[in-house]
C-alpha cells in the first residue's frame, strides 16, 4: 500500500495542550518494510496510531492509497500489533485466529487459513490451548499469526516485541522477516532496537523528541541476512547512531 | 495447595466453636428461651422435618427467583446502557434512587397491596439484589483492556461485534463477583419480607416462633438460612471457577 504523508500534525488536548508530532511529511511505496526509530516520547507510536485510524490528526492528511484511514480501515486492509499480545484469554489460540478472520475483507480472495497461519508462527500444536498456557513469545506468535491470516496489505506495528526478553526478541524479530517477505505487505514497524531497524528494514525513519518530527531518512540497500560484522552494517548502524545522538542531544539542551 | 488445609481449620473452628456454646450453656445454665445449646438446635430441626423442609422450600424459592429475575433485570439494563450510552446518565440517577430507598420500609408496603403470598418477597428480593448486579456489569462492560479494545477499533468492529466478542466476556467475572454479593442479599430479602407477614417460609418460621419465645426453633431457622447461604456461595465460587476460567478470582 502506498503511503502519503502531508504536514501531519498532532496536539493532545489539555492545559497545557501536548503537541505530540510537529509536521510529518513523507512517501512510502508499497511492499516496503520501513522501521520508525526515536527517543522514547518521541510519538512514534501516535504516528502509528494516526496511520491506523485509532486517533483522528489535529492537522495534515494522510493518504493510503489515495484514500483516507477510515476508508481503508473499513476495507479492512490494516492489521494492528502492538507491545500487548492482546489475545482474548477465552478463547483458545485457534479461536482467536478464527476471530480475527471474522474481519478480513470479505472481497479479497481467502487468505491464509488459521491452520497455515498458525504453522507458520510454530503453533499448530497448540490449537487448543489457551493463552495464558503460553509463554510471552508464542503469544506474540500467536498474535502474528492473527495478522498473517488478516490478509492486509498494511501491517502497523507498534514495538511489538519490546516486552519480551532479548533472545526471544531477536528470534522473531528475525521469524517476522521470514513471515513478512513471502507476503510483502507494506510494514511500519515502530522499534527503538536499531540494531533490529537495520538488520529488518528497507528503510529508516528517525524522529526528533517530541513534537516529534522527520529528522533522518535511511535507505538500507543490504542484502538478507544482514549481518552485524559486514561493514555495510557497521558504518550504517554509525550513521544512524550519530544521528539519533545528535537528536539527544537537542533534548539535553 | 493450602486449600485442604484451610479447609479443615474452618471446619475445626466450626466446631470449636459449637462445643464451647455447648458448654457455655450448659455449664452457665442459660434457659433455652435465652440461648438454646446447639445440641437442643439440632434436636428441634430433627423432631420436625416437614416444617422446616416446607419453610425452606418457600424462602429458598422466593430467594432465587428473585435473584433470578434482580439479576436479569440487572444484566439486561446493564447490556442496554453500554450499546446505548446516552440513556446512562438518567437511568442510573433513578436506580441509584431505588438503591436508596429503605426496600426494609417498603416491605410491609408490598404485603399491604399484594397480600401474604410469595409475590411481594419475590420483588423485594428482586429490587435488592438487582442494583449491585446493574453496577458490578456495567463496570465489568466499560473496563476493557484498552490494547483489545485498539485491536477490535483497528478491526472496524461494530458496537454489536465489540459487545458481543469482547464487552461480554470481559463482564462476565464481574458478573460472578455481583452474584456472590447478591446471592446472600436475596435469602436476607426473602427472611425480611416474609417478617412483615407472609403464609409461610423460614421468615415467617422464626417470627412466630421469636413471639413465642420458642427459641430453639427459631435458631434452628438460622441454622438452615446459615447452610444455605454457605452453600450457595461454594457453589457460585465452583460455577466461577469453570466458566471464567481465565481470571484467578480474588481471595474472599
Amino acid at each position: 500500500m502506498e503511503i502519503e504523508i502531508n504536514n501531519l500534525q498532532h496536539s493532545f488536548p489539555g492545559k497545557p495542550e501536548r503537541e505530540a508530532l510537529a509536521e510529518i511529511n513523507c512517501q512510502i511505496k508499497p511492499g516496503q518494510f520501513v522501521a520508525i526509530v526515536g527517543p522514547s516520547g518521541c510519538g512514534k507510536s501516535t504516528f502509528l496510531r494516526l496511520i491506523a485510524n485509532l486517533l483522528e490528526p489535529s492537522g495534515g492528511e494522510i493518504l493510503l492509497d489515495g484514500k483516507a484511514p477510515v476508508e481503508i480501515a473499513a476495507q479492512r486492509r490494516i492489521a494492528w500489533m502492538s507491545q500487548s499480545p492482546a489475545l482474548l484469554p477465552w478463547l483458545t489460540v485457534g479461536e482467536n485466529v478464527a476471530l480475527a478472520q471474522r474481519f478480513r475483507p470479505q472481497v479479497s480472495q481467502p487468505g491464509l487459513s488459521a491452520e497455515e497461519a498458525l504453522r507458520r508462527v510454530g503453533l499448530r500444536d497448540d490449537l487448543n490451548a489457551y493463552p495464558s498456557m503460553l509463554s510471552g513469545g508464542m503469544q506474540q506468535r500467536l498474535a502474528l499469526a492473527r495478522i498473517l491470516t488478516m490478509d492486509a496489505d498494511l501491517w502497523l506495528m507498534d514495538e511489538p516485541f519490546s516486552a519480551l526478553d532479548e533472545l526471544t526478541r531477536e528470534r522473531l524479530t528475525i521469524e517476522l522477516l521470514e513471515l513478512w517477505r513471502p507476503l510483502q505487505p507494506t510494514v511500519l514497524w515502530v522499534t527503538h532496537h536499531i540494531y533490529e531497524a537495520i538488520r529488518l528494514a528497507d528503510r529508516i525513519l528517525v524522529m526528533s523528541p517530541a513534537p516529534g518530527r522527520l529528522v533522518g531518512d535511511i535507505q538500507v540497500n543490504l542484502p538478507y541476512p544482514r549481518n552485524e560484522p559486514a561493514p555495510a552494517f557497521q558504518s550504517l548502524l554509525l550513521d544512524l547512531r550519530a544521528m539519533l545522538g545528535q537528536v539527544s542531544k537537542q533534548i539535553a539542551l | 495447595m493450602n486449600n485442604r488445609h484451610s479447609e479443615i481449620a474452618a471446619w475445626v473452628m466450626i466446631l470449636v466453636f459449637l462445643a464451647l456454646w455447648e458448654l457455655g450453656v450448659r455449664m452457665l445454665q442459660i434457659p433455652p428461651y435465652l440461648l438454646p445449646a446447639p445440641s437442643v438446635v439440632l434436636q428441634t430441626l430433627i423432631a420436625n422435618p416437614a416444617v422446616y423442609a416446607r419453610a425452606t422450600f418457600i424462602t429458598v424459592g422466593e430467594a432465587l427467583t428473585g435473584l433470578f429475575l434482580g439479576v436479569l433485570a440487572g444484566a439486561v439494563l446493564a447490556a442496554f446502557l453500554t450499546l446505548f450510552p446516552g440513556l446512562e446518565n438518567g437511568v442510573m440517577t433513578l436506580a441509584i434512587l431505588v438503591k436508596s430507598t429503605p426496600l426494609v420500609a417498603v416491605a410491609p408496603l408490598l404485603t399491604l397491596w399484594l397480600g401474604f403470598g410469595v409475590l411481594p418477597k419475590i420483588i423485594i428480593t428482586g429490587l435488592l439484589t438487582f442494583f449491585p448486579v446493574l453496577v458490578n456489569i456495567l463496570s465489568g462492560l466499560h473496563q476493557i483492556d484498552p490494547a483489545l479494545m485498539d485491536l477490535f477499533q483497528s478491526w472496524r468492529a461494530n458496537r454489536w461485534d465489540i459487545f458481543w466478542h469482547l464487552r461480554l466476556p470481559s463482564a462476565l467475572p464481574y458478573l460472578f463477583a455481583a452474584l456472590k454479593i447478591s446471592a446472600p442479599l436475596a435469602l436476607i430479602g426473602a427472611v425480611v419480607a416474609e417478617w412483615t407477614g407472609a403464609s409461610g417460609g423460614l421468615g415467617k418460621t422464626m417470627w412466630m416462633a421469636y413471639t413465642n419465645l420458642n427459641l430453639p426453633f427459631l435458631f434452628a431457622a438460622i441454622l438452615i438460612l446459615a447452610v444455605i447461604g454457605a452453600f450457595l456461595y461454594r457453589f457460585l465460587v465452583w460455577i466461577e471457577k469453570r466458566t471464567v476460567f481465565w481470571v484467578q478470582p480474588l481471595q474472599e
